[in-house]
């Protein structure tokens, strides 16, 4: 460990570790932008649900590598050809956590809904996804820390964020990098993972208090 | 007034939930339907708001069909309570109170005001206000239900089961709660349960279901238990539906003797020449308020050195006592058999003694309110819906 060299390259950190946050949050965003009204149509309509399902896995067997290539041709060595892949993936673990939570919302409520007036879409944006949410916040959570992760595969065509550190660490055999590269990822994942626990409880206050 | 015409609800694959049903909720009444399990009633009472729609016949709301109606204009006019209380766990009690009023599109904070104001009504501490759903207990929970169900001021509640999660004496207490808040505030109400205690309790009118979607009967309690109209009916309202149905009749036309009544300071040798005049074995001793303190029997008496004031006389406890203007002809029964002399003392507000009466009186009333009934009731013992006195 040369802790010296930490300080000397502080710059080429610091662009390294926004953009490895920049394109993993992007991922998880986006995932979960298409994964809520995915989810939504899929718990609505339950013969939707399996063929989504599906196809959503065979997604996430796909190696992210193929599909950088795969992309280059269309979006050349951008940010979104990495985003993409990872978008993918995070919709894939999202997405399941959406239709659960729409099914956890208590039956009871749902009902007393539409009995009490609620049209369709109130219902939904005033009673079922609010009582989604914590479901939802779980997978969301999973996603974005792997999305942070799964960055660095991205170094492959030359877009991996802290990545970098690990590739030229090891042409170089200069460990430092690699240990430095490797914290940083962690702590990242554990920033982002922060910000969501703090989201979930500000969002489901309800939950916490039971009967003293 | 709420009219069910020749409704039936079949569903894909035969299973008839109502069969052709025909039943008048009067205006500012309590409707009961009641029934076994899977006999229809929850789906007739969800062909009002509409979450069920018939497969023939109509649901007339003031007279106007309420398919014509849009689905969610009518519920938010037609208050709702479920079993399980229904409320939103992510919101306050005082904001689940608010539902109909916010989506009617009142501002939050007359909306929160209004919710104060239903708490306040249905018993529920302003304190609780900003609680959630599931740190309350469960007869909190109801009230909360009935609150938001009240919050718009509907003409009509329907409560599907509303009381049958909580235990017994919560249940109890809710129930005179609502037979307590439909006093003053005379919704039309229908109300599915399956526990016909609850229906002759809180009912003005009661709808009896027989499996399969039918119509029994469609009385008022005291009716039902006087005449039920077939042998499944008098078996579905239980044992003993004579005694109950003494609930039903005011014990203020019950004959009260004050012969053998008697002040403290009377002496012995008086309470003797009264008893034996009356042809009494007992004599109740009251003290200077008219406030009964105990029985004295002629027995023992005579045992007694004639000049003794009865205030020092060993007494035989009173027991229970009733009020003829404010209890029934049952609770009158009920003291006459709990008191240990087969007498029992009506009294008034102050607990003053109005007189004394015995089987004999009660059996008298009880005919007499008996014919009375009968007198009032078709023939066929089925009067139309509606007919009610109460």
């Amino acid at each position: 460990m040369v802790w010296s060299w930490i300080p000397g390259n502080l710059g080429l950190i610091g662009q390294l570790t926004r953009q490895n946050a920049y394109i993993g949050i992007v991922s998880a965003v986006v995932g979960l932008v298409i994964a809520v009204p995915l989810g939504i149509a899929s718990a609505r309509w339950r013969w939707l649900y399996p063929p989504v399902l599906s196809t959503a896995n065979v997604i996430y067997a796909l190696p992210s590598l193929a599909l950088f290539v795969a992309l280059i041709d269309y979006t050349g060595l951008s940010d979104t050809t990495v985003i993409i892949p990872l978008t993918l993936f995070s919709l894939v673990v999202i997405l399941p956590n959406v239709v659960d939570g729409l099914r956890s919302v208590p039956d009871d409520a749902r009902q007393a809904a539409t009995a009490m007036g609620f049209g369709p879409l109130r219902r939904l944006a005033q009673v079922e996804l609010p009582l989604a949410v914590p479901v939802i916040i779980a997978g969301m959570r999973v996603a974005t820390v792997s999305s942070i992760s799964l960055v660095s595969v991205g170094q492959l065509i030359g877009i991996g964020g802290l990545g970098y550190l690990f590739t030229d660490g090891l042409d170089r055999d200069f460990p430092t990098e690699i240990y430095v590269g490797l914290v940083l990822i962690i702590v990242l994942a554990l920033v982002c993972d922060l910000v969501l626990v703090l989201a979930r409880r500000l969002l489901t206050s309800w939950q916490r208090g039971s009967l003293p | 007034m709420i009219i069910f015409e020749h409704v039936t609800k079949r569903y894909p694959g035969g299973t008839v939930a109502v069969d052709d049903l025909s039943l008048e909720v009067p205006d500012g009444k309590i409707m009961i339907l009641v029934g076994p399990s899977g006999c229809g009633k929850t789906t007739t009472l969800r062909t009002v708001n509409r979450l069920v729609e018939p497969t023939t016949g109509r649901v007339l709301l003031d007279g106007r069909d309420v398919a014509q109606a849009h689905p969610a204009a009518l519920r938010r006019g037609i208050g709702y309570v479920i079993q399980q209380s229904g409320l939103f766990p992510h919101r306050t009690v005082e904001d689940n109170i608010a539902t109909v009023p916010l989506l009617n599109g009142w501002r939050r904070a007359r909306a929160r005001a209004r919710a104060r104001e239903l708490m306040e009504l249905v018993g529920l501490d302003a304190a609780l206000a900003r609680r959630y759903p599931q740190q309350l207990s469960g007869g909190q929970q109801q009230r909360v239900g009935v609150a938001r169900a009240l919050a718009a001021d509907p003409p009509v509640l329907l409560m599907d089961e509303p009381f049958s999660a909580v235990d017994p004496i919560v249940r109890a207490s809710l129930q005179d709660e609502l037979i307590r808040l439909q006093a003053g505030l005379r919704k039309t109400v229908v109300m599915v349960t399956h526990d016909v205690e609850e229906a002759i309790k809180v009912g003005d009118l009661v709808a009896v279901y027989r499996p399969g979607g039918h119509l029994a009967q469609v009385d008022t309690p005291e009716r039902l238990l006087g005449f039920p109209a077939d042998d499944y009916v008098e078996s579905f309202v239980g044992f003993d539906r004579g005694i109950r149905r003494l609930s039903f009749f005011p014990a203020d036309g019950l004959d009260l003797d004050l012969e053998a009544v008697l002040g403290e300071g009377a002496t012995v040798a008086e309470a003797l020449q009264v008893a034996k005049s009356v042809g009494q074995p007992w004599v109740l001793v009251i003290d200077a308020e008219r406030k009964p303190l105990g029985w004295a029997a002629a027995a023992q008496l005579e045992l007694l050195p004639g000049e003794h004031a009865l205030s020092d006389v060993p007494l035989t406890g009173y027991g229970h006592t009733f009020r003829p203007g404010a209890e029934s002809l049952r609770a009158a029964l009920d003291a006459t058999v709990l008191s240990r002399t087969g007498r029992a003392i009506g009294v008034d507000e102050q607990g003053r003694v109005l007189g004394v009466t015995s089987f004999d009186q009660l059996r008298a009333a009880i005919h007499a309110a008996d014919e009375a009934a009968a007198e009032e009731a078709p023939a066929d013992g089925r009067p139309a819906a509606g007919e009610t006195r109460a």
